[in-house]
């Protein structure tokens, strides 16, 4: 199965995303309010800087992911693995380290953000792919949320070949680096409605400190 | 003196390290009794950023700015209180990690640094940690509590593996368990036989209080 990759793309690190999720945009003033400011621009500053965004996927039946049955009675389907690259988090650590919390949660929040928008990009990329077969798409699910076991992260990328982007599994299946995402969508005339993150417009937790700011997107 | 206590308590309540070090300083210049200046001005200003924080008033930055706020103030004091013989009643122990196959740190790390700025010792052992490795360093450091996070499903069991390790060398009794991270609840600290749950870094804070209480 031919498997494209995407690189060299840029995505842009939404400030309001990051500040979701740390929780706000905080109220403090003064020279505490400039020196938070200071670093939320410099982390987001950093963080454009960081990153290296990549993307691999490929299209197959739902029932190519071996040893799955969830996807099984969907035609087609594609598959990805995307990522931002290793270096914030070595980063994080870095300052985590040193003693800088405050550059470290920030920074982090920023790798999550940039994350996001790497598939998002990718997402995008896909629907362009199904667009011009007169086809649409799905929201994205991901292995660990809503019906799909998080154990089937390695069936994805028995599929999928992340190495190739520079993602693999720890024994354990989580993604290293960890700031990368994986994720199936349905492609068809009608796709079906999967379980995802992208969800949140249909769920009922609306305090749930995981919710999109955009759950209609 | 109470007015030197209550900026005290707003250079940490405002974040501002720089003056919460200044003021620590100047608490050595005036000798002022170091143990007052500490729990009326510095922990009653941790306090409140944990009670606001809670109350949903501040955001994740500025409780990060405020414990390293009362960290730069107690790196000027705790020096002088030890050389004076002084002894700040220390809150407890808590050895914390991230369990075995987990490589997130940075929950973590906001946990022991709030634990830290509200005077509990900490004993850091980071991310990836074996369950034999909490107890072993709990047994070293006489810790009364073992705090172990764990941010997937799949490194979730580990949690159990350190309670079981415990029960294995028969010090269920002597050292609480806490357990926290995303994919944690009130409910898997029960079914694992945890003694408690924490969301985050301040009720991380009040649970462990609970336990050394």
């Amino acid at each position: 199965m031919n498997q494209t990759v995407l690189e060299g793309f840029s995505v842009e690190i939404d400030r309001g995303e990051v500040e979701r999720l740390l929780g706000g945009s905080g109220a403090a003033s003064g020279k505490q309010g400039e020196r938070l400011e200071k670093a939320m621009v410099d982390g987001l500053a950093e963080a454009g800087r960081l990153i290296e965004p990549r993307g691999i996927y490929l299209t197959a039946a739902g029932k190519d992911l071996p040893g799955s049955t969830i996807f099984e009675s969907l035609g087609r389907m594609a598959f990805c693995v995307c990522t931002i690259g290793p270096a914030i988090e070595e980063r994080v650590s870095e300052l985590s380290s040193l003693g800088d919390l405050l550059g470290a949660v920030i920074l982090d929040s920023a790798g999550s953000a940039a994350a996001e928008a790497v598939a998002r990009h990718m997402d995008d990329a896909i629907k362009a792919l199904a667009a011009a077969e007169g086809l649409r798409t799905s929201c994205r699910a991901s292995p660990g949320y809503g019906d799909w076991d998080v154990g089937e992260q390695r069936a994805l990328f028995a599929l999928v070949d992340g190495a190739r982007i520079g993602v693999t599994l720890s024994p354990g299946g989580m993604m290293i680096p960890r700031k990368s995402i994986s994720f199936a969508i349905h492609i068809d005339r009608n796709p079906a409605r999967l379980r995802s993150a992208e969800s949140c417009r249909n769920c009922d937790m609306d305090t749930c400190p995981y919710r999109t700011r955009d759950p209609g997107r | 003196m109470r007015e030197h206590l209550k900026a005290c308590m707003q250079a940490v309540l405002e974040g501002d390290g720089e003056r919460a070090e200044e003021l620590a300083k100047l608490t050595l210049e005036r000798k002022l009794p170091l143990l007052e200046v500490i729990d009326g001005g510095f922990v009653a200003g941790i306090r409140e950023v944990g009670r606001l924080w809670e109350e949903g008033a501040l955001f994740l930055p500025e409780l990060v700015m405020g414990a390293e706020a009362m960290k730069m103030a107690m790196g000027v004091l705790q020096p002088a209180l030890e050389a004076s013989g002084g002894k700040q009643e220390k809150a407890g122990h808590v050895v914390i990690g991230t369990i075995e196959g987990d490589i997130h740190d940075i929950g973590k790390t906001l946990v022991a640094t709030m634990l830290s700025a509200n005077g509990f010792g900490i004993t850091d052992l980071g991310a990836d940690v074996p369950a034999a490795k909490f107890v072993d360093e709990a047994e070293k450091r006489g810790a009364g509590c073992i705090a172990v996070s764990a941010l997937l499903t799949t490194t979730m069991p580990g949690q159990k593996k350190v309670i079981e390790e415990l029960r294995k060398r028969s010090l269920r009794g002597k050292v609480r368990v806490m357990v926290g991270g995303a994919p944690c609840s009130e409910k898997w600290a029960e079914d694992i036989g945890a003694d408690g749950y924490a969301g985050d870094a301040v009720s991380a804070v009040a649970l462990a209080k609970k336990f050394m209480a």
